[in-house]
Order: structure tokens, then C-alpha cells, then sequence
């Protein structure tokens, strides 16, 4: 296909037929490779698991879906609890609560930083921006103190309050971008009607940025959803998140145990993929009006 | 755009509490406290004291800001929340690296100036991080940039089954380091891996992908490039879905060619997001560690070691903890002057269409 | 708006912060009867063991209500999460387990508690350590290594051993085949296998390397297959645990904290014994399966080829033997058998079997309030004691005390533990100084050059010889 032709016929918003399904579907497919054989494993027995030739086919088992939640840490030991139904909640909990406040703390600033430019407006959106950019390791050891220092240890809040910052700059900036584009005419005509500000936010601006705010809710929560190495060093044992867990399946008196470990990642690939799906009307519908900057 | 905005500004009451609103003073006031407090007290106390001082002050500041400064009050939470979360930490390590200082030591830090930077600067080690930094993010960027945006090109008209495939598309971002490098490097592995199974099919042979420095720079570089082209494609595609219809409609009776029509009506609507993509993606890439770690640990040897592994070394396992602030500080400085060069590129282009 | 008013901003909302802390902050007393010990431990069954019989079975003998608080974190990221909780003094951890090279590192931050005085004070506890084996009892416990400074208490000793199948070297075909190009029997037996040298040892992987259609053992193999495989990864100590196993049974020595600060790394590492011995480690690495070609296979690689049935003999921690004669995680669980791991044949005929010793002690944090380390005290003893060791013992874990592992019955238990006696006597550790990690990753860097087939054995070790020097000079730890 000539490069000319795929760009006519592929951008903007329009109707293709299932040739581009088929076409799509193949496309996906091949990218979705090697997700699918994580789900594979993990319905996979271990005799089947590192088979060679590779087992496309084979009598699927729920064994290792069992042993995420119940399984004998010793061999010939009883089955005890491993806790990740609380890993589970932890990570949905806490990714959850820091997507949502970041988008709301982020909106707001991404407003302010949009309609209202501070002196050093640029200034402090490149601050807020380079936050995202040490390695994380640096960063870490201060805040370790902190916490300890202000009891946030190992506690829910301490973590969400990391998660939100830690989201925040992205929001800000992605937020910003769609407030900038909106057209300011609609706004003014509603002042001139005497809305109040508070209004003409909540009422004007913020449904014509719905795509935005599910876009940047579905970024956010994918970053969230898998930060690790915060995680790792912030977490008790309370507040453990699933990517934390997840490891215990790697090294010490094995190997790896494939099939547990995609099984943890089977399920944990659930609840965001659910998120994502349902987003994903807001986020491909697109804005309905206002958009026309010039 | 509209500007700063006075309306509804109320007068501050002056009457009934003279030193509420004035809040230089209580900044000032604030700042004396706070080293009353460190000067003197046991540290956990003189946390605690310094931080109401300042909660005053604020408060007497936002009491001030009230009705008056829109923007500011907006902003203010953000800011706090990443004061408190990550410029407070950054400013701590930023001081940490003008020390002499190990975590696992006793000896207590001392000041030593320039010291820390002036050895990282005249360090081989740290250059050679640096260049397999940049020729690995310039290579996982670059093509997380192209499929990213083919991929949007591929999904931006509606066809049946969209929403589906599209989640397909999207998983990889989705999953976690830990179950990618354990599962990347069973791919890449040569007796069980997918892979090299396949390619034996052909050769007879056993594929090691891993063994060269090519081979393992390539691995790493597919593995990163794969989990995140779909977070180019999504910002992209939120651009080409808000590209108003009728502007095609118009292009359609202009007869426009489709590069034309391309350039002059879908792009204006993905350039930002485009750039936005593209500074996220470089500043997340000068960070790559999970993938490179998890696959092959810098290897062969140190070929593959990016600057975040060689920190990573220096902070934890080395202890070495203001020399590993400074590299840091130093790779901070890089990417501010490469971002800002962009920035400044982005907005004149953006000024000039 | 100025910067200041934001300022304000901020220090508000990071005030509000703070007070909602304080409120969520619990300052309940404790009981007084309650003692809570935190414990930092890596996720894996001698740990699990550990706890659960605690839970089962211990009182404490002061009458106290004794919590044992363990926080299991997976083994990666083990090191991580403990150095960053010590370093950045957040006090979490009572007591935590830890890998033998890590106590300089956080002896000298002040984190690792002496407990010289604890022994002296405590005639039981002395009596107990005296009955242990020196070997352990110096790598998990002494710093300086092999001083009298104690630190820590054996949690689950380990050695590595011979895994091998005996379904592949028992066969009669097979063994009259080997008997036929080598003039030679092909072991058997553990005890003909505990026989075997680094020479014999070659053969194996010379012998089985088998390609896929050609047959093994009477089966036509449906993969390729290899004879030999020991640990050759670049991560953590993956490469440098058998080569200093090499270098000492040639006669050579890495650098030798107990000769410092005299001892030089420059011709000792690089010494023309390390050379040989390095070049014989690198010469076996070419029987072994591919992976050894890309410096990723670990002991965990090993293990895994091992339990698949794709190599027949390996050498491995006693840790992974469990894993491996259990059906439900092992393919070969029916026919593996355990020996001592090959040396080097001396003059005399002996062979020479020095190895890097593995395992964890634990050990007590320095901040650790007095009544808790009397309650440490007391829990250490009822893990050493001879019931709680030969039940520990029991379930899959080992014991360094001479009078539980010399009892009869120890052998009985699982049958990798006749090694055990005999391998102890032949552990050595590697540097226990603070700068260890700086030492192992340089070190492992240029193994795996070597490895992966991009630097000959004198070209590395004589980096690695110079980069010591240079690093333990500044540091202090080789003067003159």
C-alpha cells in the first residue's frame, strides 16, 4: 500500500469496513502476542509450561489460579494464605485513590496554569515537569526519612499522597493542553451572561474536556498501576502492593514459577483492562463542541 | 486566552485582624521560628514546630490570595503536594551532593563543594552510561514515536470490533516490570525461548540473542519499545479523533492530496500531542532501568549498562550517596537543557504556523 | 501572585497533611506484657519454615507474649529493601536476615548489633555456638571474617552441591558406552559420584552433549541436550560463587581480607593459579547449554534447565534441592541424585574441594531496646536448640551445629544431607568488607566479558586484580 494512500484513507474520523477488521485484527494480534501466551502459562500446567516445542494446545488447568490465593510455601507443608486478596485490594485501592485525586488537584492547576498565567507561568510548569525526571532511586531515601519522621510509614496515606505527586505532573501538562485548546468565545459569552467562574469551570470547560480527563485517568492509572520501585521501599506489609508481591514468584528456591506468575498477571491485568475498556468511549469519542480554537 | 482576572477581588479586612493578611510578616516570622526550632530542639520536634510556623504563614497567604489571585489559589494544592513529595526530596539530595557522604558509614556528611561533580565529570565510567543512555533512548523513542503513531493511523476510523482490538493493542503498557522481564527474557532465551524456537525451525540451530552487544541492545530496545508505543498511539489518537469532520468534508471539495490534507488539517490537531508524547517518552527513557535490569543486568559485561542501573549501583549497592546524587544532578541538567531546547523548538514552530 | 504567596500555598496544604497524619497516627501503648520483633526476611520456604513454627510452638521462656512481625519480601529486591530501610535509618527492623558479604557494609553504618556480650553473658548460648562448625560459624557471623567480633546467628546455612540424574548415569547403555571412549566407569552412586573431579566432570558434558534425534539413555531425545551446567550469570554473585571454588582449589586466593592490610589484590588475584583455574572454569562453560553464552545463566537458569531435563548434572545451593524432588515443580523429581560437587584432584590423589560457602545468618539491629533483645536472646537460643534444629532440619533446612548434624537420624531426611558433614569442612567466604559490593559487581562485569567469550582469563583477572588494588587502597584496607 502506497504510503499516500494509507494516510488518505486512514486519518481522521471516519467509517472502514471490516477490511480494515481483518486488517486491524492482524495487526493486534501479532502485538498482543506475547500477552496472550502470559495468559497462556497461566492456565498451563508445569509440565506444559516450558514444553519444547512450545504447547499451543493443551488441557488449560485453574491450579496456578488457585495457588495465588492458597498455596504451601514449603513442600508437604498445608496451604496458607498468601495474602493476595489484600495485594489485590491494596493496588486497586491505591491507584485508584491517586488517580482520582490527582485529577482533581490536577485539574484545577492545569485551569489556573491555562486561564490565569502566573508571572513565570512557563517557569513553573518546566518545575513541575522536572520532577518526573531524576531517577527515582535519588529521591527515595528523603522520603523514606520523611515518612518515618511523619509517622506516614507504611500507611495508605502515605502512599496515595506519593502516587498523586507522583501523577500530578503529567495530569498538569496533558490538562493544560486540552484546556489551551478550547475555544475561549464560549466561555466569554457565558460571562457576559454572568456565570460565575466556578460556573463557567464546572458547566463550560470541564465537559468539553471529558476526552482529556479519561485519557489522562487512563495514563495515570497505568503508571500507578505498576509502579514498583516506590512501592517496594514505601509499602508495609499492610499496604503491599500486587507488582511487589508478584516477585516472591521469581528466585529463591526456583527458578521462576511461570505459572503462577502469569497467573498473578493475568488477574491483575484485569481490573485495568476493565477501566481502560470503559474509558475508552470518552476517550475515542471525542469532544463534541468547542473544539475550534481558530 | 483570557488574562489574569480581578473580578470579585474583596478588599482584604483590614479592621478585623490587622496581621492576618500581612503575610510577609508572617512568612518572615516563619522563617525565624523554623530555625529557632531546628537550632534547638530535638529533630522530630522541630519538625513538627517548623511546619506549623509555616502552615501559619500559608494560611495567612492564601487568606490573602482569597478572591484576589484566581491562578495562584488554583495552582496552590498542586504545588504543595509536589513541594512536599518531590522538590523537598530533590532539593535534600541536591544538597546531599556538595557532601562527602555514605549511608552505610558513621562519619557524618562533610561539605566538600564542587568535589562530587568534578570527579563524575572527569569520569570515563560516567560518560560511557551516558552514551548507551542516549543511543537507547534515542533508538526505543524513535520507535515507540513510528509504531505509535502508525498504530493511531490504524485505528482512527471507526470499523467493527474497534474497541476490542484496540484493548489488545493497548495490554502491553499495561503489564508489570516484573512479569515482562521474566517473560522477555524466556522469549530471547535460546533453549526454551519462543524466539529461538523459532528461529531454529529454520536454522536447525539454537538463536542467541542475547550474546552481542547488538543483540542484547536490540532485546532490550524491542521489549521497552513494545510496552509503550500504544502510549504514543492513544495520545495521538485522542488528537485524530478531535479533528472536527467537517474540515475534511472541506478538504474533500478543495480536492486536497491526502500528504496535503494530512499536513494541513490532522496535523495542526496532533502536534501538541505528539510532543507531548515524545517529551514524556524521552524523559521516561533517559530513566530506563526495569527493562534493562530484568533482561540483562548492563550485560555483556557493562555494554548495555544505562546511567539509572549505574546510579542505582552507586546509591544502593555501593552506598556511594552523594556521589549518586550528583550523577543524578548531572543527568537532571541534561535532560532539563535537552527539554527546554525542544520546548523552545516546539513553541516557535507553533508560533510560526 | 507572587512566588511567596505560593509558597504560603503549599506550606498550608502541606501542614493540613501533616495534622491529618498526626490524627491517623496510632500512639495505642503497647501491652506491657506484649514484646512485638520485627524481622525483615526474604520470601522462600527456610523462612516460612521459621515462622510457622514459631507461631506453633514457641513460649517464651520470660512469660512475655513474644509477637514475631515478619515482613516477607520477595528475594529480589531483598537487598534493596533492607539497605534502604537501614540507610535511611527508618528503624523498622528488630532483626532481619542477611546475606553473609552484607555485614561490613552495615556493621560500619551502625546498623548490625556486636553480640559478643550476649554470648559471654549467656553460658547456654556460648556452649551451643562452640558446638558449631567454624566454617558457618565465621562466614555468617565474624567481622572482621574469621575475627572474634560476632554479629549474627546461622538462620539457613547452605553449600552447593552435585545435582545429577540417575536415570541418565545409571543407564547400562550409557555406561558402557562412557566405559567404551573413556576407559573409564560412568558413577553411579552418590558415592561413586562424590568421586568425581573437575577432569571426569568434563567428561559428563562431553559425553551427554546430545542433539536433538540422536538418543539418550535408550530415548530419541526430542531437544537438544547437554551433560553440565553450574551458575555463570552476571547478576549478584552469579558467576563469582564457583569461580572462587576454581581459584582456591588451584591454590589460589582472592583478596584476602584476613591478610589486610599486608595482603595485595595485584598478583594475588591475577596470580598464575587464579589464571588456570579461571581458564578451567571457562573451558567447561562450552558443554554447557546455550545460555551460558548470554551471561544470564544463574543459579535459577541452572535450576530451571535442571527440573526440565535438559542437562544431566548440575551444581547448585542445597536451597533448590527441595523444589527438585517435588513432583509438583520438577520433572526429574524421581530420579535425581545428590553428591558432593567435583574438586580438583590434588598430587596425592584427594581431591581438593574448596567452595564458596552460601546461606544467611541473622542478625540484631543496633536500636533494638533492651527488653527486646532479651526476647531476641531468648528466641535465637530456641532456634539453635537441638529439637528446634533437627525439626527445622526435618522440613528441609539445614543445621551448622555439629551435634544435630552428626546425629544418625540427620542424614535420614532428605538425601542431599549426606554432603552436608562432609561439604562444611571445604567453606570458605567471600569478603565480608563494606566495599564488598563495590568488589562482586566490577568483578562480575568482568566475568562475564570472559564468559560471553570477549576477554581471555589473564586479561580479566588482571582488570579485576588492578581495580581492587586501587579500591581497597583508597579505602584503607591494603597499605604500604
Amino acid at each position: 500500500m502506497a504510503a499516500g494512500g494509507f494516510f488518505r484513507r486512514s486519518h481522521g474520523v471516519g467509517e472502514a469496513g471490516w477490511g480494515r477488521t481483518i486488517f486491524a485484527a492482524v495487526i493486534s494480534f501479532i502485538y498482543f502476542f506475547p500477552v496472550l501466551w502470559i495468559i497462556l502459562t497461566a492456565f498451563k500446567t508445569m509440565n506444559d509450561v516450558l514444553a519444547v516445542p512450545p504447547k499451543f494446545l493443551f488441557t488449560p488447568t485453574l491450579e496456578n489460579f488457585v495457588g495465588v490465593f492458597s498455596r504451601p510455601f514449603s513442600a508437604g507443608a498445608d496451604s496458607q494464605a498468601t495474602n493476595f486478596d489484600l495485594y489485590f485490594f491494596n493496588s486497586i485501592f491505591i491507584a485508584g485513590s491517586s488517580v482520582f485525586f490527582a485529577l482533581v488537584i490536577g485539574t484545577l492547576a492545569a485551569f489556573g496554569f491555562s486561564r490565569y498565567p502566573l508571572k513565570g507561568n512557563d517557569t513553573y510548569l518546566f518545575i513541575i515537569l522536572t520532577t518526573r525526571m531524576l531517577p527515582a532511586i535519588v529521591v527515595i531515601i528523603p522520603i523514606i526519612l520523611m515518612f518515618r519522621v511523619v509517622g506516614l510509614a507504611g500507611s495508605y496515606t502515605g502512599i496515595i499522597a506519593l502516587y498523586t505527586a507522583f501523577n500530578l505532573p503529567f495530569t498538569i501538562w496533558m490538562m493544560k493542553s486540552f484546556f489551551d485548546e478550547l475555544s475561549p468565545d464560549v466561555e466569554d459569552a457565558a460571562r457576559l451572561d454572568g456565570s460565575s467562574d466556578t460556573r463557567v469551570f464546572l458547566k463550560i470547560c470541564l465537559p468539553q474536556v471529558v476526552a482529556g480527563l479519561a485519557a489522562t485517568a487512563v495514563f495515570g492509572l497505568i503508571l500507578t498501576w505498576n509502579e514498583y520501585l516506590f512501592a517496594l521501599l514505601l509499602s508495609g506489609v499492610e499496604t503491599r502492593t500486587v507488582p511487589v508481591a508478584m516477585a516472591q514468584t521469581i528466585g529463591g528456591d526456583i527458578g521462576v514459577r511461570w505459572g503462577l506468575l502469569a497467573a498473578i498477571e493475568t488477574l491483575f491485568l484485569i481490573p485495568v483492562i476493565l477501566v481502560v475498556f470503559f474509558l475508552q468511549n470518552h476517550l475515542l469519542r471525542g469532544v463534541t463542541f468547542g473544539t475550534i480554537k481558530r | 486566552m483570557t488574562s489574569v482576572t480581578t473580578t470579585g477581588a474583596k478588599s482584604p479586612p483590614r479592621i478585623l485582624q490587622p496581621r492576618l493578611d500581612n503575610w510577609p510578616a508572617a512568612f518572615i516570622l516563619a522563617i525565624i521560628i523554623s530555625i529557632l526550632a531546628i537550632a534547638l530542639l530535638p529533630p522530630k520536634a522541630s519538625f513538627w514546630v517548623s511546619l506549623a510556623a509555616c502552615a501559619l504563614a500559608a494560611a495567612s497567604a492564601v487568606y490573602n490570595a482569597w478572591g484576589r489571585y484566581k491562578g495562584g489559589l488554583l495552582v496552590a494544592p498542586a504545588i504543595a503536594l509536589l513541594f512536599v513529595m518531590n522538590i523537598f526530596p530533590l532539593l535534600w539530595s541536591l544538597g546531599l551532593s556538595f557532601f562527602s557522604y555514605r549511608a552505610n558509614r558513621m562519619k557524618p556528611p562533610a561539605f566538600i563543594g564542587l568535589d562530587n561533580y568534578e570527579k563524575i565529570l572527569t569520569d570515563p565510567t560516567v560518560w560511557d552510561r551516558l552514551q548507551t543512555t542516549a543511543i537507547m533512548a534515542i533508538l526505543t523513542v524513535a520507535v515507540q514515536m513510528v509504531v505509535g503513531f502508525l498504530l493511531a493511523l490504524l485505528f482512527s476510523k471507526q470499523f467493527p470490533l474497534r474497541r476490542y482490538l484496540l484493548i489488545l493493542v493497548l495490554t502491553p503498557m499495561m503489564l508489570s516490570y516484573v512479569a515482562i522481564g521474566a517473560f522477555f527474557r524466556y522469549y530471547y532465551e535460546p533453549t526454551f525461548g519462543l524466539l529461538s524456537q523459532f528461529v531454529r525451525m529454520f536454522t536447525g540451530e539454537p538463536f542467541i540473542l542475547l550474546a552481542t552487544t547488538q543483540g542484547a541492545m536490540a532485546g532490550i530496545v524491542f521489549a521497552d519499545a513494545w510496552m509503550w508505543s500504544p502510549f504514543v498511539m492513544l495520545l495521538v489518537l485522542a488528537g485524530l479523533v478531535s479533528v472536527p469532520k467537517y474540515l475534511y468534508e472541506a478538504a474533500a471539495i478543495d480536492r486536497l492530496s491526502g500528504w496535503r490534507q494530512f499536513w494541513n488539517i490532522t496535523f495542526p490537531y496532533i502536534r501538541g500531542l505528539l510532543m507531548l508524547a515524545l517529551l514524556f517518552r524521552t524523559i521516561e527513557a533517559f530513566k530506563l532501568f526495569d527493562v534493562v535490569f530484568l533482561l540483562t543486568e548492563g550485560g555483556p559485561g557493562t555494554s548495555t549498562e544505562t546511567i539509572a542501573i549505574y546510579v542505582y549501583r552507586q546509591a544502593i549497592q555501593f552506598n556511594k550517596t552523594s556521589d549518586s546524587t550528583a550523577i543524578s544532578y548531572i543527568l537532571l541538567f541534561t535532560v532539563i537543557v535537552l527539554t527546554n531546547l525542544y520546548l523552545y523548538l516546539a513553541n516557535r514552530r507553533a508560533r510560526e504556523a | 501572585m507572587t512566588v511567596k504567596t505560593m509558597l504560603k500555598g503549599l506550606a498550608t496544604a502541606s501542614a493540613m497533611a501533616a495534622v491529618m497524619t498526626v490524627a491517623g497516627a496510632s500512639l495505642a501503648p503497647a501491652n506491657a506484657e506484649e514484646v512485638v520483633l520485627r524481622m525483615a526476611v526474604p520470601d522462600w520456604p527456610p523462612t516460612r519454615i521459621m515462622k510457622d513454627m514459631f507461631d506453633k510452638n514457641y513460649k517464651a521462656p520470660s512469660g512475655k507474649d513474644v509477637k514475631l512481625e515478619i515482613d516477607f519480601i520477595p528475594w529480589p529486591d531483598y537487598y534493596t529493601r533492607l539497605n534502604a530501610s537501614l540507610t535511611s535509618g527508618e528503624q523498622k527492623y528488630n532483626m532481619a536476615v542477611s546475606d553473609s558479604q552484607w555485614l561490613g557494609a552495615f556493621i560500619e553504618g551502625g546498623y548490625y548489633r556486636k553480640v559478643n556480650d550476649l554470648i559471654d553473658a549467656d553460658p547456654d548460648l556460648k556452649a551451643t555456638l562452640a558446638d558449631m562448625h567454624p566454617a558457618p560459624l565465621q562466614a555468617y557471623a565474624t567481622y572482621p571474617y574469621k575475627s572474634e567480633n560476632y554479629y549474627g546467628f546461622p538462620q539457613m546455612p547452605d553449600i552447593y552441591i552435585n545435582y545429577y540424574r540417575t536415570d541418565i548415569f545409571c543407564n547400562e547403555e550409557e555406561q558402557a558406552n562412557f566405559q567404551a571412549k573413556y576407559n573409564q566407569k560412568l558413577p553411579c552412586t552418590p558415592e561413586e559420584m562424590d568421586n568425581v573431579d573437575w577432569d571426569m566432570y568434563e567428561k559428563f558434558g562431553e559425553f551427554f552433549m546430545r542433539k536433538k534425534g540422536e538418543k539418550l539413555a535408550g530415548q530419541v531425545l526430542d531437544d537438544d541436550f547437554y551433560g553440565i551446567a553450574y551458575q555463570a550469570g552476571k547478576a549478584y554473585d552469579f558467576s563469582t560463587m564457583q569461580i572462587n571454588a576454581f581459584i582456591w582449589q588451584y591454590g589460589g586466593n582472592i583478596w584476602d581480607e584476613t591478610q589486610a592490610p599486608k595482603g595485595h589484590a595485584e598478583g594475588v588475584v591475577n596470580s598464575p593459579e587464579a589464571v588456570k583455574a579461571l581458564d578451567h572454569y571457562l573451558r567447561l562453560t562450552k558443554y554447557m547449554p546455550p545460555v551460558v553464552k548470554t551471561g544470564s545463566m544463574d543459579i535459577f537458569k541452572t535450576d530451571e534447565l535442571f527440573r526440565e531435563g535438559k542437562v544431566a548434572s548440575h551444581i547448585e545451593w542445597i536451597g533448590f534441592a527441595e523444589s527438585t524432588i517435588n513432583p509438583q515443580t520438577s520433572k526429574v523429581s524421581d530420579k535425581v541424585a545428590f553428591a558432593l560437587p567435583p574438586g580438583l584432584r590434588g598430587e596425592d590423589g584427594q581431591i581438593i574441594r574448596w567452595a564458596n560457602i552460601g546461606g544467611q545468618p541473622f542478625v540484631i539491629m543496633t536500636w533494638s531496646t533492651d527488653e527486646q533483645i532479651k526476647e531476641i536472646t531468648d528466641f535465637v537460643k530456641w532456634w539453635l536448640s537441638p529439637e528446634v534444629q533437627h525439626q527445622y532440619a526435618a522440613q528441609g533446612g539445614q543445621s551448622a551445629i555439629k551435634s544435630v548434624y552428626n546425629d544418625p537420624k540427620y542424614v535420614t531426611y532428605r538425601p542431599w544431607n549426606r554432603t552436608w558433614a562432609p561439604g562444611l569442612d571445604w567453606q570458605k567466604d567471600t569478603w565480608h568488607i563494606p566495599e564488598f559490593f563495590e568488589l562482586l559487581v566490577q568483578g562480575q562485569e568482568q566475568y562475564d566479558l570472559a564468559i560471553t567469550g570477549k576477554q581471555d582469563a589473564k586479561t580479566t583477572l588482571d582488570n579485576i586484580a588492578a581495580f581492587q588494588e586501587k579500591l581497597l587502597k583508597e579505602a584503607g584496607h591494603i597499605q604500604d
